[in-house]
């Protein structure tokens, strides 16, 4: 019984030392950027944003951050607040997109809360803020495309709402979820079927297991729903595996062909 | 009377220049295999059967010679150009059953054998090259033997089929456009809709003109 309170007793000890350690900071931290004006908003939808913290050091810190497959460093100050640190950063300022972050992280809770305002504001580029969760990445095949998910309403029910987004017409059905393009080698009868937005949101899911941030609207707008993606990266495709690249290739096939003779007379 | 006949014109001028329309789409379609190559338009799809040493032949066949089956559509209606210009039927005629015997048909079947969409679309694509080919085949032989009125009804079935290159992507088109189905379940259900509708339209017609015939309402 002494034994094991004093066993309590040192982690206890050791846990209140690591909350007052910096260290705790780093990590990643995945959630929604949202935007606070209102027109902003309406012109173009959020994004997931990824804010990872790499170094700290006594009182600066570095870091970058990956949102619509735009990957910025920043550096920045902090100060402690008890358990939490409040964190001034900027970002070098050379992209039309820059601005600065202002953010408490929470590293018990692992929570980073706080906002970014751009250097140069526009109509889309304005004020956001964010909640962020501390959220460890690791590349896993298995993650499957949620049945779940209400797939045909993506690109048909919202569509009418989402003006930011060209659907182009194409349908998104059940059927993107039929397959795992990471862990299955897919054959030719599996995919020539399906529709050409399911077989892209397919090819993409590939890029979306191994973190990739989206520079296209639409796959952003997909993706960002489902719970397991992480923006990690802007290019992964060193990262494929040879099964992976194996379908990439496949779909893509269909995919061309469907674009090129779907709904024409021809072929 | 001359209403009649100008209506009757009318719609001739009509199918004229439907045909002439979709003869362009055709040849737009069929020069997109000039150059041969074995990895463009339709071909990319067809990656799984290429590497038949068989394939390519039969599909290149296909595609270099079918466009020339519509030609005769222009010329083989006509009773002027029977009648004042024989010489060019018969050229036309040859030209015809020539390119489906030798190699249209029997290219259709070969590749009709491994046709996407599975045993529905290859059963339809195979069953289409075979009557083409007997119909054309039978056609040739009544007129080898006179029989102008087996010749013209045989030749009427096998243009029929021939127009169903057409008919298939028209189908196909205005399937997507309607109801948006899935690429191979449009493909397997055009494979069928796209020739028997033809068929039994000429079916029909002959069978109203024997009727008129024989109540003597034909001139």
């Amino acid at each position: 019984m002494n034994r094991c309170m004093y066993c309590i007793f040192v982690a206890t000890l050791l846990s209140s030392c690591q909350k007052s350690s910096p260290e705790r900071m780093i990590g990643t931290y995945v959630g929604w950027f949202k935007k606070t004006d209102s027109a902003a908003r309406a012109a173009a939808r959020d994004n997931k944003i990824n804010i990872t913290i790499e170094a700290v050091e006594r009182n600066t810190m570095r870091g970058r951050s990956i949102v619509a497959g735009n990957e910025r460093p920043f550096t920045g100050t902090f100060t402690a607040q008890g358990e939490y640190f409040q964190v001034n950063a900027a970002e070098p300022g050379d992209d039309r997109y820059d601005g600065s972050f202002s953010f408490l992280v929470k590293p018990a809770e692992g929570i980073l809360i706080g906002s970014w305002i751009p250097n140069k504001p526009t109509a889309t580029v304005t004020r956001t803020e964010y909640t962020l969760n501390r959220t460890e990445f690791t590349y896993n095949p298995d993650r499957d495309l949620p049945r779940s998910l209400n797939w045909f309403a993506l690109y048909n029910e919202d569509a009418s709402r989402l003006h930011d987004i060209d659907f182009g017409g194409e349908l998104l059905t059940e059927d993107v979820s039929r397959f795992n393009a990471s862990k299955v080698l897919l054959k030719k009868e599996d995919v020539e079927n399906m529709h050409k937005g399911d077989l892209e949101v397919l090819r993409n899911s590939i890029y979306a297991r191994h973190g990739y941030s989206f520079k296209r609207r639409k796959m952003r707008y997909v993706f960002d729903q489902i719970d397991w993606y992480v923006p990690v990266a802007t290019d992964v495709r060193d990262q494929l595996t040879d099964l992976e690249q194996k379908n990439i290739a496949l779909i893509k096939r269909y995919e061309e062909h469907a674009a090129a003779y779907y709904d024409s007379f021809g072929r | 009377m001359t209403g009649v006949y100008s209506g009757i014109s009318f719609l001739k001028a009509g199918a004229l220049l439907a045909l002439v329309f979709f003869s362009f789409l055709m040849l737009r379609i069929s020069l997109q295999y000039v150059p041969y190559a074995p990895d463009v338009a339709f071909l990319r799809i067809k990656q799984d059967v290429v590497h038949h040493s068989w394939y390519l032949p039969a599909f290149y066949v296909h595609v270099w010679t079918s466009f020339f089956l519509l030609l005769p559509g222009f010329t083989q209606f006509s009773e002027k150009i029977r009648s004042k210009i024989p010489a060019l039927h018969r050229a036309m005629g040859r030209l015809y059953v020539t390119v489906i015997l030798l190699f249209a048909a029997p290219s259709g079947f070969v590749i009709g054998l491994v046709a996407n969409g599975g045993l529905p679309s290859r059963l339809a694509f195979c069953l289409l090259a075979g009557l083409w080919f007997l119909y054309t085949l039978m056609g040739l032989r009544a007129i080898l033997r006179g029989d102008v009125a087996q010749h013209r009804a045989f030749l009427l079935r096998s243009f029929a089929l021939s127009l169903s290159a057409i008919t298939l992507r028209a189908w196909k088109w205005f399937l997507v456009f309607l109801l948006a189905p899935r690429p191979m379940d449009v493909y397997m259900v055009v494979a069928w809709l796209g020739w028997i509708p033809n068929l039994l339209a000429v079916e029909l017609y002959l069978y109203y003109e024997r009727g008129k015939k024989e109540t003597g309402h034909i001139e």
